[in-house]
């Protein structure tokens, strides 16, 4: 009979956890906090109500738990906080990964399959979180005549160039990563280094099916590259900028696919194209060449091409939700804070809470992120949907469909947009 | 904090334009002029001009770079370059540039270009292009007969005769 530690005593896994509680403390001592106390000197520590936050005032908070709210809300508006929690990436993670659950089960139904089922007791929930497990304990493979930096690099490079591309979608009013007037150009140029990372990292693999995938990947992001950028300059036209918090606040009345359906259609088929999703996901075809530019990517690789994949994913439906659907713009459902909390405080029997720095959150941003949510998982819906419904298609019909049909189409949205703007519907003196 | 960033711009410009002349390997050759590229749109960046920044990341490295690594992932190389191992031309051509080098930043200098300070912002894209289509008009559409006249150039001379139409279904 096989156990998993044959010489386990139970002092000695005491022992080494006293051992390493007793340098963790030593070392937090000695180095850890002259280190902290070293970088407090250099940076420059926020007012908050008022004071100025010396470390000893920011020790005294935290010991007294009802006035940490207000540094947390000063933590909230930093920067850092802005680009690895809410809008950021952390808050696409979290989309992302819920995505691929969902895709899991959804398609699982549509072909009447169970989907992840036994992982966490209810539904296969947990079936995620092993899966990450398996990719980070798996072994990374490289070929041996692989060319090794460039392989490394460039799944990294792919889940950093979905970040940069997240950080440019606004989720509620004034919680963006990055609030640049030329945030669509922006998008445009992100949006150009996929295919430099996907050609890459299928050519730095030096085997034949990811190479295969990477050319297929390059030929059909670079051709619909064309379609995507022209079938949102009709928005563009109307709004009359190209920063996406302004396109998404001009939209408090109607959203713009009301007037621009083809413009959407077109931003549609062209986001499928450069997500490779079926029926477009001839690079990754796994009935032909494996797994396309994928093939040789082994263990967490694989994993972080999968996380860049997701985050890019929801940054398209993100941008979709912005430039189309009106963003964060809808019906106010979220209640407002209760009042006598704020003034009165939480009253727990003998105890009255009163916190200051409530409410954390404004009511305006709590409803932007609901409808910015509902409308980005409805998105997301219907870019999952093709994959029960339809089969591949052939590369040349893809390339006849993004040169022939979607630019003259793109083109179409662009007179029909211009025709709006010109017979006085829209724009100055228009509706708008 | 400027000059740290226009010093550190050059030194990736100027280092990674070598390196793409100077690589062996062509494909670490066009990353590198991706990296030339890119360190031109920091430039642009640096002279408040961020429209003109993300197109030339947009443009160039974004597509023309693309095309050139595409280019030359296809291309069998030692088919077609013939290694030209020469001391005296390299030495002359890099005396070549200096000269070329000396003599523009001659010309600049005693242009008065030190002398301007201007605390004006930065031009708006919306003025660009109210600019374009009123007063520039004849240049932009020259741009465009000429951008129109290479594409059907190109189209006509990669037009192939050997593709059976029949051969393909629809």
């Amino acid at each position: 009979m096989s156990v998993i530690a044959p010489k386990f005593k139970l002092s000695e896994f005491i022992k080494s956890l006293l051992d390493n509680v007793f340098w963790i403390i030593l070392l937090l001592v000695l180095v850890g906090l002259p280190a902290v106390f070293m970088i407090l000197f250099v940076i420059e520590l926020p007012v908050i109500n008022g004071e100025l936050l010396t470390p000893f005032l920011a020790l005294t908070w935290l010991a007294d738990p009802s006035r940490i709210l207000p540094v947390v809300k000063a933590f909230m508006g930093t920067d850092i906080f802005r680009v690895m929690a809410f809008p950021g990436f952390g808050f696409a993670a979290l989309l992302a990964a819920g995505t691929i659950f969902v895709e899991r089960k959804m398609l699982a139904k549509l072909q009447l399959r169970v989907g992840p089922f036994y992982c966490g007791k209810f539904e296969g929930i947990l079936q995620l979180m092993g899966d990450g497990l398996k990719l980070i304990s798996k072994e990374i493979i490289i070929p041996a005549k692989a060319d090794k930096p460039i392989f490394w690099a460039a799944p990294v490079l792919f889940v950093a160039a979905a970040a940069a591309f997240v950080a440019f979608i606004p989720v509620a009013p004034g919680w963006v990563v990055t609030d640049v007037d030329l945030g669509l150009l922006g998008v445009f140029a992100v949006i150009g280094f996929f295919p430099i990372i996907t050609i890459l990292s299928a050519w730095s693999a030096n085997s034949k099916f990811p190479f295969i995938g990477g050319i297929r990947a390059l030929f059909q992001m670079v051709s619909f590259e064309i379609p995507l950028i022209l079938s949102l300059l009709g928005v563009v036209m109307l709004t009359g900028s190209l920063n996406l918090s302004e396109i998404a606040a001009s939209q408090s009345v109607f959203p713009w696919i009301v007037f621009l359906p083809v413009g959407a259609i077109v931003f549609f088929i062209t986001m499928l194209a450069e997500l490779e999703r079926i029926p477009f996901d001839l690079p990754e075809a796994e009935s032909e060449i494996v797994a396309g530019w994928l093939t040789e990517l082994s263990g967490m690789l694989y994993g972080l091409v999968q996380l860049g994949t997701y985050l890019k994913l929801y940054a398209f439906a993100g941008l979709f939700v912005v430039l189309f659907l009106g963003g964060w713009n809808g019906p106010m459902i979220v209640p407002q804070f209760p009042a006598e909390i704020l003034a009165n405080g939480i009253t727990m029997g003998p105890v009255t809470l009163n916190p200051p720095g409530l409410p954390l959150f404004t009511q305006e941003m709590l409803n932007g992120t609901l409808m910015f949510i509902l409308k980005t998982a409805g998105v997301i819906f219907f870019i999952l949907l093709p994959r029960g419904v339809f089969p591949r298609i052939r590369v040349d019909m893809l390339l006849n469909l993004g040169w022939g049909k979607l630019i003259g189409l793109a083109f179409v949205n662009i007179f029909i947009a211009l025709g709006l703007l010109y017979a006085g519907v829209l724009g100055p003196g228009g509706l708008q | 904090m400027a000059d740290a960033v226009f010093l550190a711009l050059a030194v990736i410009t100027i280092g990674s334009a070598i390196a793409a002349l100077e690589m062996r390997s062509l494909i670490y050759g066009s990353i590198a002029l991706m990296g030339t590229l890119g360190g031109v749109a920091g430039f642009f960046f640096l002279l408040d001009a961020p429209f003109v920044a993300l197109f030339q990341i947009a443009v160039y490295v974004g597509s023309i770079a693309v095309l050139i690594l595409f280019t030359v992932m296809l291309v069998k190389r030692e088919l077609i370059f013939k290694k030209i191992e020469d001391k005296r031309r390299k030495f002359a051509g890099i005396g070549l540039m200096l000269v070329f080098m000396v003599a523009l930043g001659a010309v600049f200098l005693d242009s008065g270009i030190k002398t301007i300070t201007t605390d004006e912002p930065a031009p708006d894209f919306r003025d660009i292009g109210i600019d374009f289509v009123t007063y520039y008009w004849p240049a932009l559409i020259l741009m465009g007969l000429i951008l129109a006249g290479s594409v059907t150039g190109s189209l006509v001379l990669a037009r192939r005769e050997d593709v059976e139409n029949d051969q393909r279904a629809n």
